[in-house]
């Protein structure tokens, strides 16, 4: 269990030293059994730091946000730090950045938090309805949630998102510092749901996305969130070429969800991120975990998880696979 | 009575391998199918998975990348970077629900009239058999 004073005198610490600027982390949120980010810039606001299973934000999402403006001339950059801290799944998006170049590894300091599963809101707005825990706390096996002066005991299963229930990554693969002990690995991801959805025929395939892409909204929740997402100018915001136009019929919203799911395959570190965002509910997992599936099993890659890999579509083998050309 | 389905297929042609054998099969009066429609790019890595997308929701049944064989580019290693992205997006079709005969991929070299003859021919088969692209295709043309 991690001990929160510990944390957030760690945190001060580290916010109070002259090269660093921002801390990344998660603070308690204001309804339902989410956290909500907080990017602390003053060692006074460590204190609302908090690390427990409603911390499922990717904090990594944020350190590509910032604009790089140009400098007034005759002012140096600012070249300070940014400190963040990520569970075992963020910090394969921090590894899939640095093997994309996306910053240098030394502007970032990681603090890496040992993660035994997060929980999904969906599941718990089932079990609890529309209700704002007073605590949520892993007990061994066990989910804890102290509700209105209640405690009810979970299995894992019933609650923790699905992304934790296969977790192969739960402690941080890269960090300048774990904040507790490491934990044992319980998962293990066979892609069982890719599977099931390949028995489908391509008719109800299509039956089953066209349903699912007609009640997109086009928000772009999914691509904001998206640690990965995080070009300069998006390629569907574009509007000279337009490869996608802004309608929401179901043209462009495939469309649009076969180019996200195509710009993440070989780099979707499977932070579940996007499906979490989802305000119409759309498994976007699904096309993303079909992606990962193939990656792993054709080229056999795995994004996010070596610093000294090269992004999967930059470099090639000559032996790859090429069994559908003539 | 109805006509026979006749597929419009959109083919991505590399300046140097396949389009030159596109090129030998029209001078060697090798008859192919009329079906596609060239677009000549100066290599098969130059192809955007984008462009077959936009492709497919402008109205064409079948998309056709053909390149030179691998290990014969001109730019040495553009078709390698292109063939791993045309089996992710293959694959990728598939899973959505697009029928895996539309996406096709060929390696043609500049001396093969007849093998490009073969290859268009077997492209237009298995886009008829898929049937007329509905699935992505811009049904209202303002927005």
């Amino acid at each position: 269990m991690v001990d929160l004073k510990e944390l957030q005198d760690k945190a001060k610490e580290v916010i109070s030293r002259d090269d660093v600027r921002r801390l990344i982390g998660w603070q308690r949120g204001t309804y339902g059994f989410e956290s909500a980010p907080i990017v602390v810039t003053d060692a006074s606001d460590a204190d609302k730091l908090i690390f427990d299973p409603t911390c499922v934000q990717n904090p990594a999402s944020f350190i590509t946000l910032e604009e790089k403006r140009p400098v007034p001339r005759g002012q140096e950059p600012d070249t300070r730090k940014v400190a963040v801290m990520v569970k075992g799944c963020d910090s394969r998006a921090i590894v899939q950045q640095l093997v994309e170049k996306a910053y240098p590894r030394e502007n970032v300091i990681v603090m890496g938090m040992p993660c035994r599963g997060v929980i999904d809101r969906r599941k718990a707005a089932a079990l609890f309805g529309d209700v704002t825990p007073d605590e949520v706390k892993l007990d061994g096996d066990k989910v804890v949630v102290s509700l209105n002066s209640e405690t009810k005991e979970l299995a894992r299963g019933d609650i923790l998102a699905d992304k934790c229930m296969r977790c192969r990554y739960p402690n941080p693969l890269v960090s300048d510092e774990l904040m507790t002990e490491e934990v044992e690995k319980w998962g293990a991801d066979e892609f069982a749901d890719v599977d099931e959805f390949e028995k489908m025929s391509p008719a109800d395939k299509w039956k089953f996305w066209e349903e699912q892409f007609s009640k997109c909204i086009r928000c772009y929740s999914c691509r904001n969130v998206c640690p990965m997402c995080y070009c300069v100018e998006c390629v569907v915001a574009k509007l000279k070429p337009q490869w996608t136009r802004r309608s929401t019929d179901i043209s462009e919203n495939a469309a649009y969800h076969v180019q996200r799911a195509w710009h993440l395959s070989g780099r979707c570190i499977e932070c579940m991120e996007c499906q979490r965002v989802c305000p119409v509910d759309i498994p976007i997992m699904t096309l993303n975990r079909k992606m990962t599936r193939d990656v792993k099993e054709m080229f056999d890659y795995e994004p996010g998880v070596d610093v000294e890999a090269e992004p999967l579509l930059a470099c090639y083998n000559p032996q790859d696979p090429e069994d559908y050309i003539m | 009575m109805s006509e026979e389905f006749e597929p419009n297929i959109v083919a991505f042609l590399c300046n140097w391998c396949s389009y030159a054998g596109a090129d030998l099969a029209g001078t060697s009066r090798t008859q192919y199918l009329p079906n596609i429609k060239i677009i000549r790019v100066m290599c098969s890595g130059r192809v955007n998975p984008l462009f077959l997308l936009n492709a497919l929701q402008q109205g064409a049944d079948g998309v056709l990348i053909s390149g030179c064989h691998p290990g014969d580019c001109h730019y040495l290693e553009g078709n390698f970077y292109a063939r791993r992205r045309f089996m992710l997006m293959h694959k990728l079709l598939e899973h959505v629900g697009v029928d895996p005969g539309r996406v096709n991929m060929s390696w043609v070299s500049a001396s093969e009239g007849v093998k490009f003859k073969d290859v268009i021919e077997e492209v237009v088969t298995s886009v008829k058999e898929a049937g007329p692209m509905d699935q992505f295709r811009r049904r209202q043309l303002n927005w």
